[in-house]
């Protein structure tokens, strides 16, 4: 028997859709020589539920639900996102107080985001131990949220015209004492990452980012600022009540993974500075506009058209709702932020190393509920 | 010359502004020119009788943002793929979903369904009780079909 040479260089390999290391059902279709690789396709759709139709035939209301499904562990903010939108389109101001318990919600749902990512990210790293500690903090935010809406995950929360319920004492007693111990426990957990030296030189210059790669291939949030850009959509247009107070927008130069994951931490204490702040400020008042109560509610119709953007963990969130004048939208078109960060993965995922593949995609910050809708 | 008109702005006081079909790449080289260099979201919206796609710009510089729209009766819209590399998902997402042909796009195929999907489900007289089935066949490729037992 006679063995051939073999005649190409390259293998094809498929890394996913159920790796360990690819958060859900993202395939990586690489071509490989030896372990470098050479050209990495990501190939998506697994999870797609065409959220889009879906809202198209439910009224404006009843569309939230969808909307908390798509990045699961971020709910709050992406109800926010589409109220942002729904509520312009519809002509309904919620009241001020609604206003702020949105913006505490929003930023301690960013908070929980932040960890899960933290914690997925070290057992990628091959460190098994942070994801504990993250999993603790983020159970006392669960806890919150459920105490609020009765639901850990899958919120439903807020609602056209304001919140489902008031803040009780119980709550805000509870984000105090959460924003007591927090930043003692998060100093903890970010050691055991930056002290450890695998983390670091397994982070540290990978996943080079430029900032013009970035805008082209329209990256936003932690991974632009990570590649040196000060862009902050709570900043270049304020939403709810981020006009009214003080935070500060973390920048890394090193657009590398390691800057990656130091804006995320960062953000994190930003977020802290920013619940307390409204935790002072907050107003005694209605939490629901009268004009959208529950009788009312699929009554509401929507004419013209409104895109609304927010800043959700992972980058802009954005919600386009064309209306045509009946009590359910037309057209609602969403633009996930890890969807386009995701796409930018073929440019950065070129001539690396499988393992660095991996610390790069984990990087991104994906959930697949986002990415494919 | 380009013809860009102008229209009122909407209820996010964004600014609108409208090209023929044929003018979409002249005036698209020009937004880009003036400072646009981030292509937010393109989407094609179902008119019945029309197609109209609409393109968000934004300029991360001055942190402005306009709408740009432009229409189509024969399912065609010039690509912009050598204007913004973030075209080209969106563009994919739009064939997939609206059925949209962007003319010159290097790898115009379904993204979020699999191939072989009949239909393009945002369209208005898309038929919603068609069910169809996702298989797989043997290099791990999906591709959907009306029968639930074919496939590997």
């Amino acid at each position: 028997m006679e063995i051939s040479e073999p005649t190409n260089k390259y293998v094809e390999l498929n890394m996913g859709p159920q790796h360990p290391s690819t958060h859900g059902v993202l395939r990586l279709k690489l071509l490989l020589d030896g372990e470098t690789v050479k050209k990495v396709e990501p190939i998506i759709g697994y999870l797609h539920r065409n959220a889009e139709k879906i809202c198209e035939l439910d009224y404006y209301c009843d569309s939230l639900i969808y909307f908390d499904r798509m990045d699961y562990v971020n709910s709050l903010s992406m109800e926010a996102g589409y109220l942002e939108a729904a509520e312009k389109l519809l002509g309904i101001e919620p009241p001020e107080r609604a206003k702020w318990i949105r913006t505490i919600m929003a930023e301690l749902s960013r908070i929980a985001s932040h960890l899960v990512w933290a914690g997925a990210y070290g057992l990628d790293m091959g460190m098994l131990t942070p994801f504990f500690y993250v999993f603790d903090l983020r159970e006392k935010l669960l806890d919150i949220f459920t105490e609020a809406s009765g639901s850990r995950l899958l919120t439903n929360y807020m609602s056209i015209g304001g919140v489902y319920q008031d803040f009780n004492e119980k709550i805000i007693f509870m984000i105090r004492e959460f924003l007591e111990t927090f930043p003692k426990k998060l100093e903890e957990v970010f050691n055991l990452f930056v002290k450890n030296d695998i983390f670091i030189s397994r982070t540290k210059g990978i996943g080079i980012l430029e900032k013009d790669v970035a805008i082209s291939y329209g990256v936003t949030g932690p991974m632009l600022r990570g590649s040196g850009v000060e862009y902050d959509v709570r900043k270049a247009e304020p939403y709810l009540m981020y006009d009214k107070v003080n935070f500060d927008i973390p920048v890394s130069y090193s657009k590398d993974c390691l800057g990656r994951f130091l804006v995320r931490y960062e953000e994190m204490r930003q977020s802290l500075k920013i619940v307390r702040q409204a935790l002072d400020k907050i107003p005694e008042g209605p939490y629901f506009n009268p004009k959208a109560k529950k009788s009312l509610m699929i009554r509401l119709r929507g004419d013209g058209e409104v895109y609304a953007r927010t800043e959700s963990s992972k980058g802009e969130f954005g919600v386009y709702i064309v209306g045509d004048g009946s009590v359910k939208p037309y057209r609602v078109r969403v633009r996930s932020p890890t969807f386009k960060n995701l796409s930018v993965l073929r440019e950065i995922g070129k001539d690396v190393m499988i393992a660095d593949l991996v610390a790069i995609s984990g990087s991104i910050d994906l959930v697949f509920g986002e990415v494919d809708r | 010359m380009v013809d860009i008109i102008e229209e009122p702005v909407g209820k996010d006081k964004r600014k609108i502004f409208r090209v023929k079909k044929e003018d979409l790449i002249a005036a698209m080289k020009s937004f880009f020119e003036q400072g646009f260099d981030h292509l937010s979201l393109i989407t094609g919206i179902d008119r019945r009788d029309k197609i109209e796609v609409v393109y968000h710009l934004h300029s991360v510089e001055r942190n402005e943002y306009i709408v740009v729209k432009t229409e189509t009766i024969n399912d065609t819209v010039p690509s912009v793929t050598s204007i913004w590399q973030s075209a080209d998902w969106d563009e994919r997402e739009q064939y997939d979903l609206m059925g949209i042909i962007f003319e010159g796009h290097p790898n115009l195929k379904r993204i979020l369904l699999p191939e072989g999907w009949s239909g393009f489900p945002l369209r208005k007289n898309y038929d919603l009780s068609k069910v169809q089935f996702v298989n797989m066949d043997e290099s791990g490729n999906d591709y959907a079909s009306f029968d639930p037992g074919d496939g590997w």
